[in-house]
């Protein structure tokens, strides 16, 4: 009888923990480890900061409960990387200034974030404040998972300071807004070249013309170093940091305004064509590392640090790195560091000098929240800190960058000269244009980003993959 | 599994009967063998049974992710029959399971049979050593591929260098033609030893008076092993090449970890298809008749192996 009542015990026990595991990771899929190890770092900076900005803050707020946020600034990626350092020193700041809200912290590493925020939406289980990548906007919108925030952000108190341009990505076809752009404002294509190494084959700064490049080739070659080192071994790389400048040197920046808004702009129009064909052309002529498609931008950018290739290009996080890495290993090279913009091609006359820029994601708020008001006012509250004046002063004194609210007059004195120069290359001296894949949607640009390290590779020709990409656009957006 | 049934029923009678004296002296309640039963029934419930339920439902919707579906009936699966890069992802994996067939159990059937040699000294530290690789996780086995076929600084270019075949070096995994087959070899050297520990312990419960009367009638060691020892673990074989097949069909990890699919769709295998379209594509309900497919086809896979060997096996004069 014992023995019996032992084993229906144990065997209760066994099946209701089962249940409960799996109940709760429906509910709540956040890995409990990541969540934990997060936990412990905000709460020992928090302690650090002053309470001076908490004040302000802390007037208004009702709300006392939780409060959940999901983002990617891991304590890993925050060092080195200013808006993710700027985005984790708000959050704790805010924590400071609201005791009475547990903010729960799910913090993923970007990839992981994606692929969790997308299980999650799907789900209809969206945590309360989270970020929104620009692409998934409309859909997202369209299936009302995400707050209609046009009204919390013309009430904002920062309202007058925001940069306007930098909210196209979280704006629907009716123009309301989705989301608050966060983190900093960073460019995705920059060529970062040895100014030394440039100087020794003949070239006192980067060529602005693509031929000269080409010609610039052969003087390398000889001593067996690449022109330009970069990496699509993740596939996004070749449409991020450079279709993205390319077509637009290509279309010029109306076109892509036209894909977006459905304006009539095609992938198969001629001059988008032309920029696919010229990449191929780039890439056959031995200008770049020959497994530009089997390594990644991490790898590529390695090649320039350790001087196996003159040239780079990659967006603002490899710059970040690059400059980190050599500051510390190789002060000599890291003096020699110079950013231009990418040389126009000789048949590309509809811009120069551009580089695409912009905030691939925003602070948005889940519309369950909107239904107790006073949590409502604790999330914008929040949304407000993470995006505002605090967070430009922060990243702009710690690492000259900048986030949505512009700061008058930084102060630029205070950094070295490459920094500086890196500074007026994002933000002062060069064309903005857009992201494409802070745009239109995922689908899209699978097909696209697939088919087009196809075309790099010369296996498929430009015209069938601007026909593929059209036809998942006509499909899908 | 026709051929097994014999060996199957005679191993169930045994069982019975054992079962049948060990409850004469302990007797459990009924329901207490129904309580214990409820575990493994209510975990096999809750991690296959409702996920593929759930897909067989939301593959009937077009659904985007979000809380709005549509209901299209057998649209996605119209769509998914005529997806030439299901069906070029579904060939992949073909390609995969028949080099992992010839390469994992057939190189883990040449091993066993040296290692039971009487020649071979230190058979332990064989067996475990070849077991070795089979422990390491996936990630970390497509990371140090990567770096042998790495262009600059891999070995394998490094070795053709040295050797005067600089001619030769390649970015491996940049070519299309090729990439399958170099994806395929992680995958073959890491499982060789799992199936090598298998196929062992079924040579072990073999009586070794039959293979030493047949060295004694003359039979070569070739002889041997087409003659004796297969037939003898026809069954263990089977095991391993279901094993095989099932594991092949759903290979994601280690092609993931070295080219993502790339270059363009060259190593793209179908559960990797099914993810991309589920979550880089957010395309959740067509995601979903993905992997019905997969499932319907992995079955017809598996059972048309088991049915391929049977035959085979029947020429060698077994049942």
């Amino acid at each position: 009888m014992k023995k019996k009542l032992v084993s229906m015990l144990l065997c209760t026990t066994m099946v209701v923990s089962l249940l409960v595991g799996c109940g709760s990771k429906t509910e709540e899929a956040a890995p409990a480890e990541e969540a934990a190890t997060e936990e412990a770092a905000p709460a020992e900076e928090a302690a650090t900061e002053e309470a001076a900005p908490a004040e302000e803050a802390a007037a208004g707020l009702a709300y006392a409960g939780e409060l959940s946020i999901m983002h990617f600034s891991t304590s890993e990626e925050s060092e080195g990387n200013g808006g993710s350092d700027g985005f984790r020193t708000m959050i704790a700041e805010w924590k400071s200034a609201n005791p009475g809200v547990t903010l729960n912290e799910t913090v993923l590493a970007n990839d992981e974030y994606k692929t969790q925020i997308a299980t999650l939406a799907a789900a209809g289980d969206l945590p309360d404040v989270f970020l929104l990548q620009g692409m998934n906007t409309k859909a997202w919108a369209e299936q009302g998972i995400v707050l209609d925030m046009t009204d919390i952000i013309a009430k904002s108190p920062y309202a007058a300071d925001y940069k306007q341009n930098f909210f196209t990505p979280f704006t629907d076809d009716a123009g309301k807004v989705y989301a608050l752009p966060a983190l900093t404002g960073g460019t995705c294509t920059v060529v970062v070249y040895d100014k030394q190494m440039w100087k020794d084959a003949g070239y006192d700064t980067f060529p602005t013309k693509w031929e000269d490049v080409v010609a610039a080739k052969e003087k390398f070659a000889a001593d067996g170093i690449d022109t330009i080192a970069f990496g699509n071994g993740g596939k996004w790389q070749a449409n991020s940091c450079l279709m993205s400048t390319v077509g637009n040197l290509y279309t010029g920046t109306d076109w892509f305004t036209s894909i977006i808004g459905k304006g009539g702009a095609k992938f198969t129009d001629e001059a988008f064509v032309n920029s696919l064909k010229f990449a191929q052309d780039a890439f056959a002529s031995g200008v770049f590392n020959a497994d530009f498609n089997a390594i990644t931008n991490e790898d590529a950018r390695e090649y320039y640090i350790a001087g196996d290739a003159a040239a780079f290009i990659g967006g603002n996080w490899d710059v970040s790195y690059i400059m980190a890495t050599l500051l510390e290993a190789d002060e000599t090279k890291y003096n020699n560091i110079g950013f231009a913009t990418f040389p126009n091609p000789a048949d590309a006359t509809a811009a120069t000098n551009l580089q695409n820029i912009g905030m691939g994601f925003g602070i948005a708020i889940n519309p369950k929240v909107a239904e107790d008001p006073d949590k409502l006012a604790a999330a914008v509250d929040l949304a407000y800190k993470l995006t505002g004046a605090d967070f430009s002063n922060y990243v702009a004194e710690n690492y000259a960058l900048s986030g949505v609210t512009a700061v008058a007059d930084v102060d630029l004195s205070g950094f070295d000269q490459i920094t500086q120069d890196f500074y007026n290359y994002s933000y002062v001296d060069t064309t903005p244009c857009e992201i494409y894949d802070s745009y239109v949607n995922s689908a899209v640009w699978d097909v696209f980003n697939t088919g087009l390290q196809n075309m790099l590779n010369g296996d498929m020709d430009p015209e069938t993959l601007a026909a593929d990409t059209q036809a998942a656009y006509e499909a899908n957006y | 599994m026709i051929g097994t049934r014999p060996a199957f029923v005679k191993i169930l009678y045994s069982l019975e009967e054992a079962a049948y004296y060990m409850l004469r002296s302990i007797k459990p309640k009924g329901r207490t063998i129904l309580l214990y039963l409820c575990i493994p029934v209510v975990w096999y419930v809750f991690s296959v049974f409702i996920p593929l339920i759930t897909a067989m439902f939301y593959s009937l919707f077009e659904w985007k992710g979000g809380p709005q579906k549509s209901f299209i009936g057998i649209e996605n699966y119209i769509s998914l029959i005529k997806d030439f890069s299901f069906w070029e992802a579904f060939s992949h994996n073909i390609y995969l399971v028949i080099l992992c067939i010839i390469g994992q159990i057939g190189v883990a059937f040449v091993f066993v049979l040296m290692i039971n040699s009487r020649l071979v000294k230190l058979k332990g530290i064989h067996r475990t050593f070849g077991f070795f690789p089979s422990t390491v996780s996936a990630v970390s086995v497509g990371f140090i591929w990567m770096m042998i076929y790495d262009y600059k600084r891999g070995i394998l270019n490094w070795i053709l260098e040295i050797t005067g075949h600089a001619d030769q070096t390649k970015v491996w995994l940049n070519e299309p033609g090729l990439v399958m087959s170099l994806v395929s070899i992680p995958l073959v050297w890491q499982f060789i030893g799992y199936y090598m520990v298998i196929l062992l312990s079924a040579i072990s419960s073999v009586d070794s008076e039959i293979f030493e009367v047949a060295e004694l009638d003359g039979a070569s060691a070739f002889q041997r092993a087409i003659y004796i020892v297969l037939p003898l673990i026809k069954n263990t074989l089977l095991v391993c090449v279901t094993l095989c097949v099932a594991g092949n069909m759903k290979a994601f990890d280690h092609i993931y970890t070295m080219t993502e699919g790339g270059p363009g769709t060259s190593s793209m295998v179908m559960a990797m298809y099914g993810y991309k379209v589920s979550f880089a594509q957010m395309n959740m309900g067509y995601g979903s008749a993905i992997s019905v497919g997969i499932f319907i086809l992995s079955l017809i896979v598996i059972g048309g192996m088991q049915k391929a060997l049977n035959s085979l096996m029947k020429g060698k004069g077994v049942e």
